[in-house]
C-alpha cells in the first residue's frame, strides 16, 4: 500500500467516509419505530422498529388474527412482509460489514465491497417485497378497518441508502481494480480494535443513550400505543400542568417531601456504618468479630420482596411478634405493624440500615485495617484512652472515604429507588411512602401518564446530573481529587 | 541500667493495661459493645432462622403460632407441595436461567471490552472509552427505559433480561484496573510471538484474571437472582416470565393467587396436599424460603470475594 501509492486512494477513502455514515445511520435508524418502512397498516404496533419485524414475526401478526379470520388480509403478505423486512435487515447487516471492512488493507477493501453489493442489492430486494405486501394489503375489502398506509419517508430514506452503499461499493470496486492487492486481509491494529469493541459500544448506544430519544414525549400529547407526530406537540404543556394543575402540584411537593425526607435521614445517617465499623473492630476476640461480620452482611443480599417477606413473617397479624405478645396475654389478638401509618420514614430508615450496615461496614473496616498500627501505640503511650483513640486516630483516619461516599449520596438524593417503597407500600402508608422513583413508575406504567411522567423523570435526570457535577467540584475543591 | 529498668516497667505497664488488667470503664464498655452486636446480629438471622423452622414444621402448629423458637412437628411437605406449584417452579427456572446465561455473558462481555480498553492503539481509546463508562451516571428516567425497550421489541420476552446487563460500566472499570496490574511483559512477548488479540485474551488474559471475574461474577448474579423491576415493567403480558422474586412479591400481596396456584398444579393433587397449600402463611414463607437459600448457598464463596470487590471499586480509573 505505501510503495504502491495509488492516485485512486485518496478518492476511494473519502467514499468509504459517506458509506460508514450511511450504514451506521441505517443500522441506527432500523431501531427506530417512527420510520419502519415495514408498519403498511394499522395492525402493526406502532411501537415496532424495522428490526423487530424482520426478527419477531408473532410480534408482527400480534393484532392481526381478526382480520386474518375475516379475511381482509392474507396472512400470505404478511409472511411476505416478514421476509423483506428480514431480508432488508439482512441487506443493512452487509452493508455495515462492508463499511467495517474498508477500514483494512486493499485486499480487504476490495472483498469488502462484494459485501457491499450484496448488501445494496439485497436490501433493494428486500424494499420490493415490502411494497409488494403493502400492494396486496391495500388491496383490501376493508380500508377503513385496516388502514394501509405507506411510510414512504422510511422507505425512501433506506432505498436512497441502500442505493448509495450499493453504487460507493461499486465505484470503489471499479477504481481500486488496477490496484494490487496485498497478499493477506489485514488491518491496522487501531482500527481492530476499535471493530471489536464496536458491538459493546454499540449496545451501550442503544439501552442507555438511546433512552434520552424518548425524553421527546415530554412534548407530545401521547397516550399508549399511538404514534407521534408534529399536530401532537404540545410544547411545554405538561410542564406548566405539572406546576399550574393543584392536584399534581400537591402530588408532586408531597412525592418531594418523602423522598428529601429519607435520602436526608440516609445521609444524616450515613456516619453510623462508621461508627459500627468502629465499635465493630473494638471486640478483639476475632471468632465474634468474624461471625458479627458475616451474619450482618447477608441483608445486603437479598432483594427487598425478601426483606419485605421477612418482615410480613415477624410484623404481620400472624406472625412472631403477635404470636408472641398474643401468648403472653398482652395483646388479645394479632396485630399488623406493617399497616401502622406512624413513622413510615423512619421505619423505612430503619429497615434500609437492617439491610445495609453491615454491607456499608466494609469499606470502612478495610480502611481501619489500612491505618498504621503505631499511631496507636504511640497514642496509647501517650496516654490516649479508647474513645481518644477512636476520635482523634480512627475517625480522621476515614474521613476521606467517608466524604466520597457523602458526597455521592448527595448526588443522588434523588434516587432512592423504587423496590423497597413499593413492596411495603400499603393503603395506609401510601401518602407518606411514596417518592420519586415510584411515583414515576406508578404515574407512567400504573395510569398510563407517559408524557407527564417522562417531563418528571427528566427533570429528576437532569438535577441528578447537577448535582453529581456539584458533588465533583466540591470534591474537587476540598479533596483535590474528583468523584467521578 | 536504671533507664533499662524504667523502659522495662514501661513495657509491662503496657502490655497488662493492654490485655490482662482490664479497667471497670473497659469492662462496661466491651459489655455493653458485645451485647449491642451479639443482638444486632440476632436481628440479622432470626427472620431466617424463623421463616426455616416454620416452613418445616407441623402446618398445624405453625397456624395456630405456636412455632417462635424451635421447630415442632418436622415434615417437608411444604417443599414437596411447591414442587406441584405449576407457576412457581417456572419462575425459579426463568430466574435461575437468566442468572446463568445473563452473568455468563456479562462476565465474558465485560472481561473482552475491560481487555480492549486497555490497549492504547485502538482507534480514539479515551473517548469510547468514557462514552461507555458516562452510563454510569446518568439515565433517561424510567419511563423513556420502557418505552426503548418496548420499541426494541425487548417486552415479554426472555431476552429483555440478559441482552440490557451485558455491557456493564462498573464491572468494565474493575476489570480494566485489574488488568492494568498484570505485568505489560507478558502481553507483549505473545505479541512479539503472532498471537491475535483475541488469542491473547482467552490464553492470558482470561486465566490471569479470573479473581476479578469471579468477583464481578457473583456480584452479577446476586443481581439477576434478585431482579424484580424490570419482570414488573417490562414481562407485563407474560406471566410464564416472571422472576421468582416477582411471584413471591405477588404471592405476598395477593392471598387470594393461592387457589389459582392451586388449580393450575398438576390434577393429582391430593386431598391432603391441598389442606397444606391453604395454609397460605406456609405458602408465602416456603416460597420466600425458596428465593433465599440459592443466596445462602453462595454466600461462603462470595465472602471471599465481596470484600475484595468493594475495596477494586474505592480505585476506579
Amino acid at each position: 500500500m505505501k510503495d504502491k501509492p495509488s492516485s485512486n486512494q485518496p478518492v476511494v477513502d473519502k467514499l468509504y467516509y459517506v458509506s460508514r455514515i450511511g450504514a451506521l445511520l441505517s443500522v441506527v435508524l432500523m431501531l427506530f419505530p417512527g420510520i419502519n418502512p415495514s408498519r403498511i397498516c394499522g395492525y402493526i404496533n406502532k411501537n415496532m422498529s424495522l428490526f423487530t419485524s424482520g426478527i419477531a414475526y408473532s410480534e408482527l401478526v400480534k393484532e392481526c388474527e381478526r382480520a386474518f379470520t375475516k379475511g381482509w388480509i392474507q396472512e400470505s403478505s404478511f409472511q411476505l412482509l416478514f421476509a423483506s423486512s428480514l431480508i432488508v435487515c439482512i441487506g443493512i447487516a452487509l452493508l455495515a460489514v462492508c463499511a467495517c471492512m474498508s477500514l483494512g488493507n486493499i485486499k480487504m477493501k476490495k472483498a469488502g465491497n462484494f459485501f457491499g453489493m450484496a448488501g445494496g442489492v439485497v436490501e433493494i430486494l428486500g424494499l420490493t417485497g415490502i411494497k409488494a405486501a403493502y400492494n396486496q394489503v391495500a388491496a383490501t375489502s376493508k380500508p377503513d378497518k385496516v388502514l394501509p398506509v405507506f411510510q414512504s419517508n422510511g422507505y425512501n430514506f433506506f432505498l436512497v441508502l441502500a442505493v448509495i452503499g450499493l453504487v460507493i461499493a461499486v465505484v470503489a470496486q471499479l477504481l481500486l481494480w488496477k490496484t494490487e492487492s496485498e497478499e493477506r486481509f489485514e488491518m491496522d491494529s487501531k482500527y481492530k480494535l476499535f471493530l471489536m469493541i464496536l458491538p459493546f459500544l454499540a449496545a451501550a448506544f442503544v439501552f442507555s443513550y438511546l433512552p434520552l430519544w424518548g425524553w421527546r414525549y415530554a412534548f407530545f400529547d401521547y397516550t399508549s400505543g399511538s404514534t407521534l407526530s408534529m399536530d401532537k406537540f404540545v410544547g411545554f404543556k405538561w410542564f406548566t400542568i405539572l406546576l399550574e394543575n393543584a392536584a399534581t402540584r400537591a402530588d408532586i411537593l408531597r412525592v418531594l417531601r418523602n423522598t428529601l425526607a429519607m435520602s436526608g435521614l440516609g445521609i444524616a445517617t450515613s456516619w453510623v456504618a462508621m461508627a459500627f465499623a468502629i465499635f465493630l473492630s473494638e471486640i478483639k476476640c476475632g471468632p465474634v468479630r468474624r461471625f458479627v461480620q458475616t451474619f450482618t452482611t447477608i441483608p445486603n443480599f437479598i432483594s427487598w420482596v425478601l426483606v419485605y417477606a421477612l418482615a410480613l413473617a415477624i410484623f404481620s397479624t400472624d406472625g412472631f411478634v403477635s404470636s408472641i405478645f398474643t401468648q403472653m396475654g398482652v395483646w388479645t389478638e394479632g396485630q399488623n405493624l406493617l399497616m401502622d401509618p406512624n413513622h413510615t420514614w423512619l421505619k423505612m430508615l430503619a429497615w434500609g440500615m437492617w439491610k445495609g450496615v453491615g454491607w456499608s461496614a466494609i469499606i470502612y473496616i478495610a480502611g481501619i485495617s489500612g491505618i498504621d498500627q503505631q499511631l496507636y501505640e504511640a497514642a496509647t503511650v501517650d496516654g490516649a484512652g479508647r474513645f481518644q483513640k477512636m476520635w482523634n486516630i480512627t475517625v480522621p483516619g476515614l474521613i476521606p472515604t467517608y466524604m466520597v461516599l457523602l458526597l455521592m449520596s448527595i448526588a443522588g438524593v434523588l434516587s432512592n429507588g423504587m423496590e423497597q417503597y413499593l413492596v411495603f407500600k400499603n393503603a395506609i402508608n401510601a401518602d407518606s411512602i411514596t417518592v420519586l422513583d415510584l411515583y414515576v413508575y406508578e404515574l407512567g406504567i400504573g395510569s398510563g401518564a407517559i408524557p407527564l411522567s417522562t417531563v418528571v423523570g427528566m427533570v429528576k435526570s437532569l438535577v441528578s446530573v447537577a448535582l453529581l457535577f456539584l458533588a465533583n467540584r466540591i470534591s474537587k475543591t476540598l479533596r483535590g481529587e474528583s468523584i467521578i | 541500667m536504671e533507664k533499662n529498668q524504667i523502659d522495662k516497667k514501661k513495657k509491662n505497664h503496657y502490655n497488662e493495661s493492654n490485655t490482662f488488667r482490664l479497667s471497670k470503664g473497659d469492662i462496661v464498655f466491651n459489655i455493653i459493645n458485645y451485647t449491642f452486636y451479639i443482638v444486632f446480629t440476632i436481628s440479622c438471622i432470626f427472620p431466617f432462622y424463623y421463616l426455616f423452622i416454620n416452613t418445616i414444621s407441623d402446618n398445624e402448629l405453625v397456624r395456630k403460632g405456636q412455632v417462635n423458637f424451635f421447630p415442632q412437628g418436622f415434615s417437608i411437605s411444604n417443599y414437596l407441595s411447591l414442587l406441584q406449584a405449576k407457576e412457581v417452579g417456572q419462575a425459579f427456572l426463568v430466574s435461575a436461567g437468566r442468572t446463568l446465561i445473563g452473568t455468563a455473558l456479562m462476565v465474558m462481555a465485560s472481561a473482552f471490552v475491560g481487555y480492549l480498553v486497555t490497549k492504547q492503539q485502538m482507534w480514539h481509546r479515551r473517548f469510547w472509552y468514557r462514552f461507555l463508562i458516562i452510563t454510569m451516571y446518568f439515565n433517561a428516567g424510567l419511563i423513556p427505559w420502557y418505552l426503548n425497550m418496548s420499541m426494541l421489541g425487548l417486552t415479554n420476552t426472555f431476552m429483555a433480561y440478559i441482552i440490557p446487563g451485558i455491557v456493564a460500566p462498573y464491572n468494565i472499570i474493575l476489570v480494566k484496573t485489574y488488568i492494568e496490574s498484570i505485568p505489560a511483559e507478558l502481553e507483549e512477548s505473545a505479541l512479539m510471538d503472532g498471537a491475535s488479540y483475541t488469542v491473547i485474551f482467552w490464553k492470558l488474559i482470561w486465566p490471569l484474571s479470573k479473581p476479578i471475574l469471579a468477583t464481578i461474577a457473583i456480584f452479577g448474579a446476586v443481581g439477576h437472582w434478585n431482579s424484580f423491576q424490570d419482570s414488573l415493567i417490562l414481562m407485563q403480558g407474560a406471566p410464564e416470565l416472571y422472576t421468582l422474586q416477582h411471584r413471591l412479591y405477588l404471592y405476598l400481596n395477593q392471598a387470594s393467587n393461592i387457589a389459582a396456584m392451586m388449580n393450575s398444579g398438576s390434577s393429582a393433587l391430593s386431598e391432603t396436599l391441598q389442606s397444606s397449600l391453604l395454609n397460605t402463611k406456609v405458602i408465602k414463607y416456603t416460597i420466600s424460603m425458596v428465593s433465599i437459600i440459592p443466596i445462602l448457598m453462595v454466600y461462603p464463596f462470595m465472602q471471599k470475594y465481596f470484600e475484595k470487590g468493594i475495596m477494586m471499586g474505592a480505585v476506579k480509573g
